[in-house]
């Protein structure tokens, strides 16, 4: 009873099993790669992808997940902008754009009355191009003249309009010549 | 010249109701260089005449031939000016220019009613012209009548950027007395 109390019989079955085991792991193991090969040779891929819904794929990635594990500033350092720029034929980009279908869709006079241009001829050679160009004595004397009439005119009006105890406001302009996007 | 004047709130006047002093300081020009051009015109013909038939002529200002030429080339210098862009000499010197009552341009039509209208705003005592206070559009009788306006032809947003140009070629002072470096050179 003392023997049978120190010997375990289950571990003589144990190494018997462990002996049988091992080869037929390995033989386990390159059946599989062998059917995988078979399997993989006998697919045809294209098929399968054409039969696969992109769409309905792509719907169950979250896109913002992914991204959030993506390290763009690593991702741009490591990509050659001029490179890139060098292979881009721009001749052949801009005479595929439409620029007069561009210019109709550009709303210059939007763009222009964001333009500062006090500004920009204070701080650019425009400034002395206009004076060369439009600066003579006779311009800024009728500049000055007709300023000085236009003031008369405002001033005048403000006080016949007050004299006459009218609170409406008078139309500014015609319909024709009133600026877009202002009341008559 | 530097005039000092700055049109610095009239960025937006083109297009709007020309006022009464504008268009009035415009009325008299009209009629002094008319009346100039007329009498120049009789000068002329008088040196003519007398060179060809060494006759004198004199020129009566009661004469009704003289009147009547008088009248017809005044009704001749309004309705063309104003039949062909809506503006006379005068009305172009202080940037005015006359147009249909909805803004577009004036026909020749309307520039012969308005030239004939024109006296009658003077007939009333000068009422016709006073219309221009106190009518919510500042328009005359001969506005109303014609079927036509007065609006500002000017460009007062060109104006302000010659009046700027001129500033920023003027050397600003700067504190210290030296003058501002700049790469470029300005006169």
């Amino acid at each position: 009873m003392a023997i049978l109390d120190t010997v375990d019989p289950r571990d003589r079955l144990r190494s018997v099993g462990k002996r049988m085991a091992d080869p037929a792991e390995a033989l386990a193991q390159r059946v599989a790669e062998r059917v995988i090969d078979l399997v993989v040779q006998a697919l045809d891929v294209n098929a399968l992808i054409q039969r696969v819904d992109l769409n309905t794929v792509l719907d169950q990635v979250d896109l913002n997940e992914v991204l959030k594990k993506v390290d763009v500033p690593a991702l741009v350092d490591r990509v050659d902008i001029g490179k890139i720029v060098d292979r881009v034929d721009i001749d052949e980009i801009l005479s595929r754009v439409d620029i007069e279908a561009l210019l109709d869709r550009v709303d210059v006079n939007a763009l222009m009355a964001r333009i500062d241009m006090d500004a920009l001829i204070e701080q650019t050679d425009l400034g002395a191009v206009i004076a060369q160009s439009s600066g003579g004595v006779a311009s800024e004397a009728l500049d000055a003249v007709r300023s000085q009439f236009v003031g008369l005119d405002r001033f005048i009006d403000r006080w016949a309009w007050r004299l006459l105890r009218r609170n409406a406001p008078r139309p500014a302009a015609p319909a024709a010549l009133m600026p877009a996007g202002t009341e008559p | 010249m530097t005039t000092g004047t700055q049109p610095t709130a009239l960025t937006s006047l083109q297009g709007h109701y020309a006022g009464a002093v504008s268009r009035l300081a415009a009325f008299a020009i009209d009629m002094a260089v008319s009346s100039g051009l007329f009498a120049l015109g009789l000068a002329v013909i008088t040196y003519v005449v007398n060179l060809l038939t060494s006759r004198h002529v004199a020129w009566n200002k009661g004469d009704i031939i003289v009147a009547v030429v008088y009248v017809g080339w005044e009704f001749l210098y309004f309705a063309y000016s104003w039949s062909v862009d809506g503006k006379t000499f005068g009305m172009a010197v202080l940037g005015v220019q006359v147009v249909r009552a909805d803004g577009t341009d004036l026909e020749p039509r309307q520039a012969v009613i308005r030239t004939l209208a024109l006296p009658l705003s003077f007939l009333l005592l000068g009422l016709g012209f006073a219309l221009m206070l106190v009518q919510r559009e500042h328009r005359a009788l001969h506005d109303l009548i014609a079927g036509t306006a007065v609006v500002y032809a000017w460009d007062a947003r060109a104006a302000r950027i010659r009046f700027l140009a001129r500033q920023a070629r003027v050397p600003r002072p700067v504190p210290g007395g030296q003058h501002p470096a700049s790469g470029t050179e300005r006169s």
